[in-house]
């Protein structure tokens, strides 16, 4: 449900997107919702309920369940003025538009010099027993693509933050909302500051001297309960958040192994060929002299999430694995 | 770039004589017919130049859009300036009637005619050249030599032109072309969009996707199926089993309608109505021209070896380039020295072009392509 926002509330992330959404829909008539469900029933979210009714039905489109001819339709739309926003009713189906992402969308700037205003919104991640086909995390399939930006908010701030930048963004903007997240986060947005682009940006959430980990949307937050834990251990974690993928910037992060020697990353995705692949190679890159310990990745097996929440559990990073894991980095 | 190609081709060469434009043809459609056999003859030449070179070793790579003409000609003449044009690798005959005005790169060489279409504006002898850059792949061509022959866009706002071109996925810009219709609903305007496709991607699920979202949407959008009945080296018997593609339109409840491919005049008269349908909000039209295969999938591969022997004369002895210029002839509206005249020129005309792109330089390897806009 979209919301008023004023300075110090605390917004629940999934209004927090509802309202970037109203609000940008307020500042640029140009910007046309689509996607299945979203119109007089709100989507499978509600997070466009009451949409309809204020913006009219040429703004909030209903589509078929035809996820390549949307994504194509709005690249069509996009190369002449129009700004469209789809939901993939569950980021998973993104899938039956792959090609439309990666191929005509993402290179169309670089073949053309035109860019492809629209961002897609993918509602992503487990933690709900809902199985395989509506829990993935499927970021690198897109991280693996250039002429795409990739951003994956944790927190109610820059979920509002950078969904307004990406619909401002003159390019292409996969935008990873967590599912988990959604009645769970609940922090303060500041509306003030927008800027029109997406850039890269990695933030310390939190101090500490031993190990530093690296990690963004449902994960972020359980690591900030394992650092929680692990410091009344005597053991300081430096959690960094990356609510930005693409553009990558770890620069921080570099930093921050200076002083702490120790990294792992923390993600929910599955491992081979993950994110984490990329960032420790660069990390190698970068800092290798400065590791006393091998980079550690934390993430979900390789295999397809189960439905049975008990099951699934096993397989998702929990606090206490991101515990056990780190204090084996420590002492390594 | 406007700097590198100024210079070579500012000056457009002088008629050879000035006898055709003292003439008039009377009537808006003898005269489209013979405006339309001009681009068809331009766009012919072009093509067997570009083969020549593929074939001397000049050029790595062409698909040839012989046989096209008719179609792609009078589709693209159905549309206006402002209208969006999306292409596939056989239409270059819709291309150079879109982009240039024929009498200002080859004065003269068409009759006194009427016409009340609004075509694109700004400097056609320039934007001939640069596509001529763009298949010989130099830096003044429209990718600056990162992409081949027809896969770039080329969209001037200010001289209403909007031309966005295709990706090797073929079936993949249908969606798109809908799009670009989608933004002229959004904003109002009576804009269309036209589209073409081979039959063989009608196969694909952006070809559905598309087209049922077009419908329900009432887009301006016609889709021209450019049936020359196979694809690559698939026959169409084992690439669909409907008796027409054009029996399709009735499955997303919008016209469907199948054309002599070879007839500019037909499919001008298809288009005409589809693309005023389009403006009047009625929505799409899939439009199926019946055409037949003259070259292979690209020229260099042995997939013409697959046509019947029987079947490729039949395609030959009804190439549509022949076929209007027995028409022009038989009605008397030119005559056999005025086509040959204007082929000469047509011929020299894209010569010129070539010769003068050849001598552009290759592109700067140490150039940046941007990936994203910043």
């Amino acid at each position: 449900m979209k919301t008023e926002i004023t300075a110090d509330q605390e917004v629940l992330y999934i209004d927090a997107i509802s309202t970037a959404l109203s609000d940008e829909m307020h500042s640029d008539p140009s910007v046309v919702l689509m996607g299945q469900d979203i119109a007089g029933h709100g989507g499978a979210f509600k997070i466009t309920k009451g949409f309809l009714e204020e913006f009219g039905d040429k703004r909030v489109r209903n589509t078929p369940i035809a996820e390549s001819g949307t994504i194509g339709i709005a690249t069509g739309a996009a190369m002449l003025g129009v700004k469209p926003v789809i939901e993939m009713q569950f980021a998973d189906f993104i899938s039956c538009g792959f090609n439309q992402v990666v191929n005509v969308a993402a290179k169309m700037f670089w073949r053309t010099e035109r860019a492809v205003p629209i961002v897609i919104r993918l509602p992503g991640g487990g933690g709900m027993g809902a199985g395989a086909f509506h829990s993935q995390n499927i970021e690198s399939w897109f991280l693996h693509t250039p002429g795409l930006k990739v951003v994956a908010p944790a927190f109610s701030g820059d979920a509002y933050r950078l969904l307004r930048e990406a619909i401002r963004d003159p390019n292409p903007v996969l935008y990873f909302e967590h599912k988990f997240l959604y009645r769970r986060e609940r922090s303060t947005v500041d509306p003030s500051s927008l800027n029109d682009r997406i850039e890269g940006e990695s933030r310390v959430l939190r101090s500490g001297s031993h190990i530093t980990t690296v990690s963004w949307g449902w994960m972020t937050h359980r690591t900030l309960e394992a650092a929680e834990i692990l410091a009344e251990e005597g053991i300081e974690v430096e959690v960094i958040d990356l609510p930005v993928l693409s553009p990558l910037d770890l620069e921080e992060v570099f930093t921050s192994i200076e002083k702490t020697q120790r990294v792992a990353i923390v993600h929910e995705a599955t491992a081979t060929g993950g994110f984490g692949a990329e960032i420790a190679a660069q990390i190698g890159d970068r800092s290798i002299w400065n590791l006393d310990a091998p980079v550690r990745r934390i993430t979900y097996p390789d295999s397809p999430p189960p439905f049975h929440k008990g099951l699934e559990a096993t397989r998702i990073p929990s606090p206490e694995r991101i515990v056990s894991e780190l204090k084996e980095l420590f002492q390594a | 770039m406007d700097e590198e190609t100024g210079g070579v081709i500012s000056n457009p060469e002088q008629p050879a004589s000035n006898q055709q434009s003292s003439r008039h043809i009377a009537g808006e459609s003898s005269g489209s017919l013979v405006e339309m056999h001009a681009y068809m003859r331009l766009a012919r030449e072009w093509d067997l130049r570009f083969e020549k070179m593929f074939r001397t070793g000049a050029l790595s790579k062409w698909y040839s859009s012989i046989g096209n003409e008719a179609t792609t000609v009078a589709a693209a003449t159905s549309i206006e300036a402002g209208d969006a044009l999306l292409t596939l690798h056989r239409d270059s005959g819709a291309i150079l009637r879109h982009y240039i005005d024929i009498e200002s790169v080859l004065p003269g060489v068409l009759p006194e005619i009427t016409s009340t279409r609004k075509a694109v504006g700004g400097d056609s002898h320039a934007r001939f050249f640069r596509l001529t850059c763009q298949m010989l792949g130099r830096q003044a061509g429209f990718s600056c030599g990162h992409e081949r022959s027809y896969h770039y866009n080329l969209i001037e706002e200010d001289n209403g032109l909007i031309h966005i071109g295709m990706i090797s996925h073929l079936g993949s810009m249908i969606p798109v072309a809908a799009g670009t219709a989608f933004a002229f609903q959004q904003q109002g305007s009576d804009r269309v969009a036209i589209n073409f496709i081979g039959e063989g991607a009608t196969s694909t699920g952006d070809f559905h996707e598309a087209l049922n979202i077009a419908s329900v949407w009432k887009l301006p959008f016609i889709l021209v199926i450019e049936n020359n009945r196979w694809a690559f080296s698939t026959p169409a018997s084992q690439q669909y089993a409907c008796a027409s593609l054009a029996d399709r339109g009735a499955g997303y409840g919008i016209p469907g309608i199948q054309v002599d491919g070879n007839d500019p005049a037909a499919v001008l008269q298809v288009m005409q109505s589809a693309v005023e349908r389009a403006r009047r909000g009625e929505g799409p039209t899939l439009v199926e021209a019946m055409l037949g295969r003259h070259r292979g999938h690209s020229e260099g591969d042995d997939s013409l070896l697959q046509v019947p022997e029987q079947e490729l004369g039949e395609y030959q002895s009804s190439d549509p380039v022949d076929l209007i210029e027995k028409k022009l002839l038989d009605e008397n509206l030119l005559t056999r020295d005025e086509l040959n005249d204007i082929e000469e020129r047509c011929a020299a005309l894209v010569m010129k072009m070539v010769d003068e792109a050849m001598s552009m330089p290759e592109p700067d390897l140490d150039q940046e392509r941007r990936i994203l806009e910043d």
